[in-house]
């Protein structure tokens, strides 16, 4: 069986931090980037996969984005992914859900996977959106938000988590997309020397181009475009509750009733 | 292209309450979007969702039924692909939500339409904008979709106050699609969650306790509470330097970052520590007795009020 | 990140008199054990706190004449010019930062033994000291009197030529000008004694005349216990307290508030396990707030919340944020306020470990929090500054996030090591403080004197400071969860492994007593439990328990404490003289007392148990091992010897041809794993291998600068060139 995981170097903001003049985004060095903490969880199901089966399994890493991001795909490989690829373009627009998997698309394209893996959401982006967007692309049949799974010849059964603690339990058949929930497992790491021979496997550095994606079909798969980035109106102040006590747990029993629906 | 259409979302046999924002949403657009508003129901028997679409302002509720009992992300896929291809909406909204999640993106993938998940807001400027977090939710980004004839929308709960049904019976349609053999999942049961997981990271709706709590002995009376509201109880770092909460329930800088919808703090004046690991939430309301507590300025509902007394009312309330 | 706005009112100058203070953090007086006799430790401990941004800083209480020699405790000295030098030392250092110094010149009565002096103190009346028994003073008639308001004098002229900008008339704690005051020590009959005036008199006369001599050079000082806490007998706040601040109030430029004694100083200095952050504020707030002085007022209790300091500001508690042990903690408190790092505040835990060691009378005062306290000096330790390690390409494996391992690893972080792997088998890391912060509690319900039982979860501190940094530092990773075994390690590619796996409770009741196992002890059995079985609430206990505490800290005392609050019938059993006996040094011990009392729970000192059998122990007195005693018990709790998790350690070492082939040049030992010890002790192990981690012989610590008298001729150059050979240490 192979198994594809794309994942993905995420951003974290520093606390304080600064825009770029434009605006279109914030300046670089405010950030500080990992590996995406629900990557982390996708790529443990897939080597446990290839661990309990005895079929010569490959796990392969996949992301999308500049040589620092390859220090997610590192990441992987340290924690045993046999190879990974980076797809290689300066100029994309990686907050785009569409545009990231339009490039996924391609590159996964290649691998002709029994089964892909994904992240439910990067903790930058929010999105949760970008891994079923790759299953349209390629066609994949597809489940999101699982929290459990098991592989049966052929097929997986999986658990949806839905909101409220609901969980729904289906089957669905190989080839598949799957994007996976944090908790499903405890992901492993990887130790110091595991780290160090990372560098020594695999890691094919491929561009966009050669994929087929020239700049106007990926300006066409974009989903959206940015106009502006500025700071949430957050932090004004509340709006302040007035009357007499039984007002104000009435007013909040209706804000909670509200915002929890739904 | 013109109009919007809304996706209302049902799960086994009932119309989810984001159903109604999403025409809230759609109706403050109404306008600039072609004078149109369609609410579609995809569901095995959508006609028993009727009348708690009658909201004025809907010009027509789309009927479609499906073979399947449950949502079935490939269903459900395809029978937006066809609303879309057959309705020419400039605009389609959904909530966003673990369902929306589960087939959208790939119609919008496949069809190369606009689209954009977890909106906060929306706007009209020649065609939809929105406003959705960035960087987790440290900045907003807003978006536009310029060339694209149908832009589909995930809208986040709690944004837009959710419409008044009980208007005039809306004009209904049914429309037959072909969609026998879609579905991908075969649906195997549901499963209520267990009641044990105190992880407060996963809480959508906390209820966090604080100083004011005083003594140890009033721990159970907010425990109590919690549970009649349906939350999960966390609090400051006091309470648990006290030794009175155990540590998994720390929300803040040493202890956990949680972003449920709902953040109720009660008698938590807010050091920056605590600060740092709330401010995430969609909704955050504060109680606390000091008008001057820095909780009230990350909060998004203040109260000044005593909690015990407070708890009091509000057990009332559930 | 610049400072939040609302903590600006913290950063503005206040007029002392004749001096400004550059802000409202201040460094109150506390012992350290440095005196006038380790300038360098001194001068250097005071140093970087006044780097650390603290507006002034004291010295501890200064003796003014040799009739005044707490020996075995340290305290300063200002008797000739060679403690003005020594004390010069420190005023440098703190002006140097914009500091202010301040000294607390002090008579103690009969408070101070004088053993090394051999001289007799005076006093107003000849009752004995209350916990130096056998210490009575000369009665001080009006020659007397005279003479020793003159040794003020003297000392506070030779204070101002030291350098010393703020002068302190020191009365709080019951020391002299207090005796006179207060009516529980005076019982004089002339113009010193009876009436209020009288009382004060002594005090009064002594305030004016420091500031005749120096008052227009330095700002007086006087350090006031508002309140006795002994009730109508003594200095009640509402009466002889606001009273004295208002008849004084024309003579100081800075009242220092405190309450209590130094009989029993931690209703003070109280430990977290009694006491709240600013807990004095019923008795100290009273008098700023209720307008009865017009002086600038500092104040204490263990305030490290800046939100707090704020409030106390505002409230008009206090102009100045007074500290002892929050300085000592984090002397960097101020700035990191200033800088708006309030996450890396390292806040006091309340543990008083700092007062032990110089209640003992020997050791440099210690802090669990910041290992550097006390090794500013003598081995060169800055609590911000770690110098890049010489070996830093090297990859270091910390197996155990305990206390010793989260040090250990953190600060190896800050030192650049390439890489830095702490791997914890739980998972949380903290190791034991986790389960210790859950002790300390009874049933909650008020003592005598003051305060209930709070517990020790603010010893959680500990983890939560260094989990804060540890997440900080991309160099260091953490992993929770995994344990390790031999070839785990060997197979890790670190080429140095720290081995921090702690200890654990002997189940076999080995203890220091009989050295040897207890005859029927075994903490498999559902009946008995070791400590942390008690917190992990496994095993059912029964109603009659036996606590048998062969450590004499906190651990026996505060298992009796937790299940006589719930309820459990307790014995508490052990073979010292008494219960808890290190409490004592942490000031702990009235409180524990007072609440083991209260819940009923039966004592017996000089016991220790010669065997268990079920529903029985069989007992015996220390000094007649005859006298024996049966008790009829459900369960039993041993708190006997803890033994080193070191089975991986020892394995791993056991096969050097193998660590060498796996590339591992250094493997090391610290912390519970070494030896078990205080957690304030494992905390300095791992931050100690950390420092010199790049050293020779990193498990060999290296030698420390000693503070002595060289014998010879040449002695005291060679003295002066060791303070100059070291004066760029940190």
């Amino acid at each position: 069986m192979k198994i594809v995981v794309p994942v993905k170097q995420v951003a974290a903001l520093d606390d304080e931090f600064e825009l770029l003049d434009d605006g279109s985004g914030v300046d670089p060095d405010f950030l500080e980037f990992d590996l995406n903490e629900w990557d982390a969880f996708s790529l443990e199901v897939a080597l446990q996969l290839r661990e309990a089966s005895d079929d010569g399994s490959e796990v392969v890493a996949v992301t999308v984005g500049d040589e620092e991001s390859e220090e997610a795909l590192l990441s992987c490989l340290a924690k045993g992914a046999d190879r990974a690829v980076r797809v290689s373009d300066d100029d994309l627009a990686t907050d785009d859900p569409l545009t990231v998997a339009r490039v996924l698309a391609a590159a996964v394209e290649r691998e002709s996977a029994d089964l892909v893996l994904c992240g439910v959401q990067s903790s930058d982006a929010v999105n949760g959106a970008t891994g079923v967007a790759l299953a349209g692309y390629l066609d994949l049949p597809h489940v999101a938000v699982v929290k459990a799974l098991e592989h049966e010849n052929g097929s997986v059964v999986v658990d949806r988590e839905l909101e409220g603690g609901l969980v729904e339990r289906l089957r669905i058949g190989l080839p598949a997309l799957l994007t996976i929930q944090t908790g499903i497992n405890q992901p492993r790491y990887a130790n110091l020397r595991a780290i160090k021979q990372a560098r020594e496997k695999p890691l094919d550095v491929v561009e966009a181009g050669e994929l087929g994606l020239d700049q106007d079909a990926l300006a066409a798969a974009a989903g959206s475009r940015r106009r502006g980035l500025s700071p949430p109106d957050r932090g004004e102040g509340a709006e302040m509750m007035s009357g007499g006590v039984d007002e104000m747990a009435a007013r909040i029993a209706e804000i909670v009733r509200e915002r929890m629906s739904g | 292209m013109s109009g919007v259409l809304v996706v209302a979302e049902a799960r086994r046999g009932e119309l989810r309450d984001v159903s109604l924002e999403l025409i809230s949403a759609a109706l403050s657009v109404k306008d600039q979007a072609g004078g149109r508003v369609a609410v579609a129901v995809i569901d095995q028997q959508p006609d028993r969702f009727v009348d708690q679409l009658a909201v004025d302002g809907v010009d027509e509720v789309l009927l479609v039924p499906t073979p399947t009992e449950h949502f079935e992300a490939h269903v459900a896929g395809r029978a937006l692909t066809e609303l879309i291809a057959a309705e020419s909406p400039s605009l389609v909204l959904l909530g966003f939500t673990i369902d929306s999640l589960g087939f959208a993106p790939a119609v919008a993938a496949k069809q190369g339409l606009g689209f954009a998940s977890d909106a906060i807001s929306l706007g009209w400027d020649g065609g939809p904008i929105v406003a959705r977090g960035a960087y987790g939710d440290k900045l907003v980004s807003e978006l536009e979709f310029p060339g694209k004839e149908t832009t589909v929308v995930l809208l986040r709960a709690g944004g837009f106050e959710p419409a008044q049904a009980g208007g005039a019976a809306p004009a209904t349609r049914t429309v037959e699609l072909s969609l026998d053999g879609v579905a991908k999942t075969e649906h195997l049961g549901f499963q209520e969650a267990e009641s044990a997981d105190v992880d407060i990271t996963k809480s959508e709706f906390l209820l966090s306790i604080g100083r004011g709590v005083e003594d140890k002995d009033n721990i159970p009376r907010f425990e109590e509470l919690a549970e009649k509201l349906g939350a999960t109880l966390s609090s400051s770092r006091p309470l648990v330097d006290a030794g009175w909460m155990p540590s998994a329930r720390q929300v803040g800088q040493s202890g956990k970052t949680v972003k449920p919808r709902v953040y109720l703090a009660l008698g938590i004046s807010g050091a920056v520590q605590h600060l740092a690991g709330m401010r995430t939430a969609e909704t955050i309301i504060a109680v606390n007795t000091d008008p001057e507590a820095p909780i009230f300025g990350v909060a998004t509902y203040g109260a000044v009020a005593d909690m015990f007394e407070l708890a009091d009312e509000l057990e009332q309330q559930f | 990140m610049p400072r939040d706005p609302k903590y600006d009112i913290l950063f503005e100058p206040i007029q002392l008199g004749p001096k400004t203070l550059k802000n409202r953090f201040y460094q109150v007086p506390h012992c350290i054990g440095a005196g006038s006799e380790k300038p360098g430790f001194q001068a250097y401990h005071r140093g970087i706190k006044a780097e650390g941004g603290w507006g002034a800083c004291c010295t501890e209480y200064c003796s003014i004449h040799p009739e005044s020699d707490d020996t075995m405790r340290v305290s300063a000295r200002i008797w000739d010019e060679g403690d003005v030098r020594n004390l010069a030392a420190m005023c440098d250092r703190l002006h140097e930062y914009g500091a202010l110094a301040g000294i607390e010149l002090w008579y103690g009565g009969p408070h101070a033994p004088c053993h090394e002096s051999r001289a007799t103190p005076r006093g107003p009346s000849q009752i004995a000291s209350d916990f130096e028994l056998n210490t009575f003073p000369r009665y001080m008639d009006k020659d007397d009197i005279a003479t020793v308001q003159q040794m003020y004098v003297d000392a506070a002229i030779r204070a101002r030529d030291a350098g010393f900008d703020i002068v302190y008339v020191y009365g709080a704690h019951a020391y002299l000008p207090f005796q006179f005051l207060a009516p529980y020590y005076n019982h004089r009959t002339d113009e010193y004694g009876g009436s209020f005036e009288n009382r004060a008199r002594f005090w009064r006369e002594s305030l004016i005349k420091v500031r005749e001599a120096v008052g227009d050079d330095c700002a007086i000082a006087s350090r006031f216990a508002v309140d006795h806490l002994l009730g109508p007998s003594s200095i009640e706040v509402g009466e002889d307290g606001i009273r004295f601040v208002e008849y004084c109030d024309d003579l100081v430029d800075l009242w220092d508030f405190t309450v209590g004694d130094i009989a029993e100083w931690g209703q003070n200095a109280g430990p977290s396990r009694f006491f709240e952050e600013n807990h004095e504020k019923p008795y100290t707030g009273q008098i700023k707030a209720g307008d009865h002085t017009n002086k600038p007022v500092v104040g204490v209790g263990r305030i490290t919340n800046p939100d707090t300091m704020v409030a106390i500001i505002n409230s008009g508690q206090f102009d100045i944020i007074g500290a002892a042990r929050p300085s000592i903690s984090d002397p960097f408190l101020p700035n990191k306020i200033d800088e708006g790092r309030l996450d890396d505040i390292r806040e006091c835990i309340g543990c008083n470990q700092c007062i032990s060691r110089w209640e003992i009378g020997g050791p440099p005062m210690v802090c669990t929090q910041n290992a550097t306290a006390g090794e500013e000096y003598r081995r060169g330790w800055h609590p911000e500054k770690f110098h890049k390690a010489a070996n830093a390409d090297k990859g270091v494996l910390v197996v155990g996030a305990g206390p010793a391992g989260m040090e250990c690893a953190m600060v190896l972080g800050k030192r650049q090591m390439s890489a830095v792997h702490l791997v914890e088998a739980e998972k949380e890391i903290g190791g034991a403080v986790n389960w210790i912060s859950q002790l300390g509690h009874s049933d909650g319900k008020e003592n005598l004197h003051r305060g209930a039982a709070r517990g020790l979860g603010e010893w959680k501190r500990i983890v939560n400071y260094r989990q804060i940094q540890l997440d900080k530092l991309r160099n260091v990773e953490v992993h929770t969860g995994s344990r390790l075994n031999a070839s785990d390690v060997l197979e890790y590619g670190a080429e140095i492994v720290v081995i921090a796996t702690g200890c654990h409770y002997a189940t076999d009741g080995l203890n220091a007593a009989t050295h040897e196992p207890l005859p029927g002890a075994d903490a498999s059995l559902d009946w008995q439990l070791t400590p942390d079985q008690v917190v992990a609430g496994q095993k059912t206990i029964g109603k009659r328990v036996l606590v048998l505490d062969n450590e004499a800290y906190y651990m026996g005392a505060s298992i009796a404490q937790k299940l006589a609050g719930e309820g459990h019938e307790v014995y508490l059993l052990t073979q010292a003289g008494d219960i808890a006996g290190y409490m004592e040094y942490t000031l702990e011990a009235p409180m524990l007392h007072r609440d083991l009392h209260r819940l009923g729970v039966s004592i017996h000192p000089y016991t220790m148990v010669s065997s268990f059998e079920p529903g029985v122990a069989h007992a015996y007195n220390v000094w007649n091992p005859g006298h024996t005693e049966d008790f009829e018990i459900d369960s039993v709790v041993l708190c006997t010897a803890r033994i080193s998790n070191d089975e991986l350690y020892r394995e791993l070492k056991s096969d050097p041809a193998r660590l060498e082939q796996e590339g591992i040049e250094g493997l090391y030992l610290i912390g519970g794993a070494a030896a078990p010890r205080m957690l304030v002790d494992s905390i300095f192990d791992g931050h100690r291998l950390a420092r010199e981690i790049d050293s020779p012989h990193p498990e060999m610590p290296l030698p420390f600068i000693r503070e002595r008298r060289l014998w010879g001729e040449s002695s005291n150059e060679d003295y002066a060139a060791q303070l100059l050979n070291t004066a760029d240490v940190a």
